[in-house]
């Protein structure tokens, strides 16, 4: 390919002080999405993580244009969402949150009908070809497996080789093994093909493998935005050191340790301990040599590294999987 | 757009059980309704119990004779005869008293007729012919050999209207209309649930060229089904059209817009397919039966009839009717043209108002 860097300086998606409210059932008015900015750069994974009803599909939809803002500016390529809308669309590709196709066409001619509709379009053998779904090609989409559908769905986004593609819960109700297929082929359209993605999750797993840069969302804001090691990094305590003993030891003494901002202790047939510290390395060292000098016996220490779920937590105060 | 309309009719083709209730379902009524003989008169057992053979027990059997589907046997015990009419092994029993044997003039005898009140299929039939005989033996009697006033029938143009060819044009329409509100709403509906509008609100393609194909695909499915019922009842059981079928097709195409907007309207106001099923007979259901599809509409009470000439089935069917039992061109359907007109607008207007292609 390209002697380029994958990521490049252009502006792909930009989102300006973005407002959307929807009349609450009760009356009043629901805040989906509340002032959210942020740019995507040509040739990014961009990924947005947050639980359900955190107002990541909404954003996107409105991005896409299928949706209109309450207040503020969203454009992809240069083109405003709304004013630009039509010109937009040729260059994007869209997958729907639990999209599906017609029920009565074959993928070839599902793949040919929406190439249709566009002035570029790619053949649909070239399409199937790529996610490995060629021999299906006469095949109706309920007949296919949860990954496949999900892969043909994707695959179906570019029928117009877009430059932008937007992928909402790519991997929502997929075996981890269909999970990981998909990540590869995401990767494959990002670095080989030089298409930006913007995906949605819940999974905080898929942001931390996919994506080079996360916006955590919640309650319709963005709570902090980063790649993935510089969000855990923000984490007063980025690592944890477990480990077990066979008798109990002093938690004051583990909490004077250098880095140690907490202790947890948990009875599973002996002792195990956790803590969350903020550089291993400094505090590595100084455990062993406290261990030794109270002659303390410790079995399998464990150094983890924090998780975007733990940053999730600790932004929010809540788990992402609640 | 050439490929979106094919691929419209594709999917139509393909949803097989959508098939049947569009394509099959108006073809079996044809079928049942033609395998019904409504012109053959129905058959008549007659027991005739007199005491001895009479002039008049003579004249009765012989012209209950004369009639094909009626057999006729002597009897001899009334008792057991009744309790045959009773039993459904004879339809009729007619007595005549040894007395009236032999009339003469100025002397009146009387001859009894016994039947089963449940026997409603037979029994006008049956009587009917039993009163024109002891008409005629009572002229004959009277010494009138040419009666003074003769009754002559003679159809216009020479048809004959069977109540097949009756019936006919309405189950064209209502093929059409079933095929039009309920497919096209639960077919839209489903699409929406199934995010596919969306999905199409996501590329360049205009929303309006996406329905305007459905639209087509069904206008020219629903043409296949027409043609498709007219000739199983042409063709299999003889059904006459007068008029010029080209008619019957631009008559079922016109209100077949209004039936298609009712089906936009009712995906609009329906929260997911069983919904847009539901509603969608609930509109098609009451229109079939008040109609005119199987009854003239002139045999409702004053009050409904009222309502119902200004359903949008009602005019088409009344016209199609006029094309095809009065033999009348589209020219002289004015009235129904000038109504189905302004449902074309009116339907339209209300699917505009309650359908939106972007609802989330």
């Amino acid at each position: 390919m390209t002697a380029e860097p994958r990521v490049g300086t252009e502006t792909a998606v930009e989102v300006h002080d973005l407002v959307k409210e929807f009349r609450a059932p009760g009356g009043g008015r629901l805040r989906a999405v509340d002032g959210v900015s942020f740019t995507v750069r040509r040739g990014e994974v961009f990924g947005f993580l947050g639980p359900n009803g955190a107002g990541k599909t909404t954003t996107l939809e409105i991005i896409e244009g299928l949706q209109s803002p309450t207040a503020g500016r969203t454009s992809v390529l240069g083109f405003d969402s709304l004013r630009d809308r039509e010109r937009m669309k040729e260059r994007i590709g869209v997958q729907l949150q639990a999209g599906a196709y017609f029920d009565f066409l074959t993928l070839e001619e599902i793949l040919d009908l929406f190439g249709s509709f566009y002035p570029k379009r790619v053949a649909p053998e070239v399409l199937l070809e790529k996610v490995g779904l060629l021999e299906k090609r006469r095949a109706l989409v309920r007949e296919l497996s949860g990954g496949q559908a999900q892969r043909f769905s994707i695959v179906a986004s570019m029928v117009n080789d877009p430059d932008v593609v937007f992928l909402d819960e790519p991997t929502t109700g997929l075996d981890p093994q269909a999970r990981r297929n998909l990540w590869e082929f995401v990767r494959f359209i990002n670095a080989e093909e030089g298409k930006t993605v913007v995906l949605t999750t819940h999974y905080m797993e898929e942001a931390e493998v996919l994506c080079d840069r996360v916006a955590i969302i919640d309650h319709g804001q963005i709570k902090a935005l980063d790649t993935p090691i510089g969000l855990i990094h923000q984490l007063p305590a980025a690592y944890r050191i477990r480990f077990a003993t066979h008798d109990s030891v002093d938690e004051g003494e583990l909490r004077t340790l250098p880095g140690v901002s907490e202790v947890d202790v948990s009875l599973n047939g002996g002792f195990a301990y956790e803590l969350r510290v903020s550089r291993a390395p400094v505090t590595l060292p100084a455990f062993v040599g406290w261990a030794e000098r109270r002659g303390v016996q410790v079995d399998d220490v464990r150094v983890l590294p924090a998780t975007l779920e733990d940053v999730f937590l600790s932004l929010t105060g809540r788990s992402l999987r609640e | 757009m050439a490929k979106l309309t094919f691929a419209s009719i594709r999917m139509l083709y393909r949803d097989k059980q959508a098939l049947f209730w569009a394509m099959a379902f108006p073809v079996i009524f044809t079928v049942v309704f033609g395998l019904f003989d409504f012109t053959d008169s129905p058959e008549a057992r007659f027991g005739v119990v007199a005491e001895r053979p009479t002039p008049v027990s003579e004249a009765l059997r012989k012209g209950l004779r004369e009639i094909d589907s009626f057999t006729v046997e002597r009897r001899g015990d009334l008792a057991a005869a009744r309790a045959d009419v009773e039993d459904g092994e004879l339809d009729v029993v007619l007595v005549v008293p040894s007395e009236a044997g032999a009339p003469a003039p100025g002397r009146s005898a009387a001859v009894t007729a016994y039947y089963n009140e449940g026997n409603v299929d037979v029994n006008q039939f049956a009587l009917d012919a039993v009163t024109r005989i002891v008409d005629g033996l009572n002229l004959q009697l009277a010494g009138v050999t040419a009666p003074a006033i003769d009754l002559r029938q003679r159809g216009l143009d020479g048809r004959t209207v069977e109540y097949y060819d009756f019936l006919l044009p309405g189950l064209v329409a209502m093929g059409v209309m079933n095929f039009s509100i309920i497919g096209m709403s639960v077919a839209i509906a489903r699409f929406r649930e199934q995010r596919i509008l969306k999905r199409i609100l996501a590329t360049p393609l205009r929303p309006v060229k996406f329905l305007s194909a459905q639209v087509l695909a069904r206008l020219l499915l629903s043409l296949v089904q027409a043609a498709l019922i007219l000739a199983v009842g042409v063709v299999l059981f003889g059904a006459q059209i007068y008029g010029n079928v080209v008619w019957l097709f631009v008559l079922a195409t016109l209100a077949n817009l209004v039936f298609l907007n009712i089906g936009f309207a009712v995906a609009g106001r329906a929260s997911n397919a069983d919904a847009a099923q539901g509603i969608g007979n609930a509109v098609a259901i009451p229109m079939m039966f008040l109609s005119g599809v199987f009854f003239p509409t002139d045999t409702l009470p004053g009050a409904v009839q009222a309502v119902v000439k200004y359903l949008p089935l009602t005019p088409l069917i009344e016209a199609m009717r006029k094309v095809s039992i009065e033999g009348l061109s589209i020219a002289d359907t004015g009235p129904q043209l000038l109504l189905l007109g302004a449902w074309v607008a009116i339907s339209f207007a209300i699917a505009g108002r309650a359908f939106r292609f972007a609802k989330v």
